[in-house]
């Protein structure tokens, strides 16, 4: 029996682990399965979804006895903290290097923002600034409603910050701000936030439909599609990134990647534009899936906070998208009925899934109504909002007592 | 500090900074509006 748990030690594990790690496997394996397979259907988002579940499977299959007498796997380990060991498994497992050099220092989050900042036009924001902006603003309100259950909950400021932002609706920004403020859950947070995100798009359109009736979704909204000028969009892109590095330096190198996207499409810099938002923006969300996938291995789910961070993220997320939503009512009302409140959602930013969903649930009651580029507007709206929300709680959680 | 003090001091400043940037961007769209529309006229 012992020759042949040896020999196919993927199973074997299974029948020498902790039952409870055991049993967390084969629910994380089906897990797995069913994320890559609403990827495909494209019932979640595929680009995050099919490398994360595979990630997942190959994770928690791919068990194997090491050399202590211990169980593990050559993927990965993100546990790891003393520099020899680290060294050791640069040269032993797979995915490593990956995790150690783009990871766990951030530079995925800034990899992937330079893409999604090279497909952004600002010209969105500046057809209807004040109300995108408002709109945003409201739409942050899960982060801080978060913050304040989170403490009650009892976790740590920095703790309950980086769980927080997941009501920003910005992967790569809850990565980078658990990664500043509690690197120790980093990478749950990171794994449940991702989760949550892909769910906004099957979740968000009832939640819209439920607040705003039938009869108001497919208002048409007033906006000026004029040419915005080149010059003028590469200034204010100049501007922007001066006055918000000036403001939170903690998280300049997010303001940077984002904004250098934005300069070179302005710029038009066609090489680096064509780099940025191909190559650089799908490999590190292929490497950002696939990362985020062989993290959920049993041992970093079965930590007790996990529990109380799933609870927090979907709290975060659902106020967010309420205040969004009364956000956009708001401006319905403000701008005597010229705001199609259904915008209000795409404040959340969740770039551009929010935007598509806005879109989606007006053009469902009103085939000619386009509020397509103020949602993308608002959306923007909300990644800036969400990067001050990111280096207001970076730069002020001492505040807090512990 | 109190938790839920912090808490809307961290939004204020949020929504501060984010209408602040707004702002900016506002002005400097006016300004460069009317530099743009010389040089088309020019």
């Amino acid at each position: 029996m012992d020759q042949l748990i040896h020999l196919f030690p993927g199973i074997g594990s299974f029948f020498v682990d902790d039952p409870i790690v055991a049993v967390t496997r084969v629910v994380l394996i089906v897990f797995g399965m069913v994320l890559a397979y609403y990827g495909f259907k494209r019932t979640l988002e595929p680009l995050i979804m099919v490398p994360m579940g595979l990630g997942m499977i190959a994770v928690n299959c791919g068990v194997l006895f090491l050399d202590s007498g211990a169980t593990g796997n050559i993927i990965l380990n993100p546990l790891v903290s003393d520099p020899a060991g680290l060294i050791n498994l640069l040269q032993i497992n797979f995915l490593q290097p990956v995790y150690n050099f783009t990871f766990s220092n951030g530079l995925v989050a800034c990899l992937v923002f330079m893409g999604i900042g090279a497909m952004s036009d600002i010209s969105f924001l500046l057809m209807r600034p004040w109300a995108c902006i408002i709109v945003a603003i409201f739409a942050e309100m899960g982060t801080f409603v978060t913050l304040i259950i989170g403490l009650k909950f009892g976790l740590p400021p920095g703790e309950a910050a980086a769980v927080a932002t997941i009501g920003g609706a910005d992967g790569p920004m809850v990565l980078f701000t658990s990664l500043m403020l509690a690197k120790d859950l980093f990478v749950p947070i990171s794994i449940i936030a991702y989760l949550y995100l892909s769910l906004t798009y099957v979740g968000y359109p009832y939640l819209v439909k439920l607040l705003i009736p039938a009869k108001y979704r497919g208002i048409e909204t007033d906006f000026d599609m004029g040419n915005v000028s080149k010059r003028k969009k590469f200034i204010s892109i100049l501007v922007i990134t001066t006055v918000l590095c000036l403001l939170l330096p903690v998280a300049a190198p997010l303001i940077m990647s984002f904004f250098i996207g934005m300069a070179i499409k302005e710029a038009e810099i066609e090489p680096l534009h064509a780099l940025l938002e191909t190559t650089i923006l799908y490999g590190g969300t292929f490497f950002l899936g696939l990362l985020l996938g062989v993290l959920c291995d049993a041992s970093t789910i079965l930590n007790p906070k996990v529990g109380i961070l799933v609870v927090l993220g979907i709290v975060a997320l659902t106020i967010s998208a309420l205040g969004a939503i009364l956000g956009g009512w708001i401006m319905y009302l403000v701008t005597k009925r010229n705001f199609n409140p259904v915008i209000g959602i795409a404040g959340v930013s969740c770039m551009p899934t929010t935007a598509k969903i806005a879109q989606k649930i007006a053009m469902e009651e009103n085939p000619y109504c386009m509020i397509m580029p103020l949602a993308m507007g608002a959306s923007l709206s909300g990644l800036i909002v969400s990067a001050i929300a990111a280096g207001v709680f970076i730069s002020t959680i001492g505040m807090l007592a512990p | 500090m109190d938790s839920i003090a912090y808490a809307f001091m961290a939004y204020g400043l949020t929504a501060l900074i984010s209408l602040a940037v707004v702002g900016l961007i506002v002005i400097i769209n006016r300004l460069m509006g009317n530099s743009d529309n010389e040089q088309e006229t020019d």
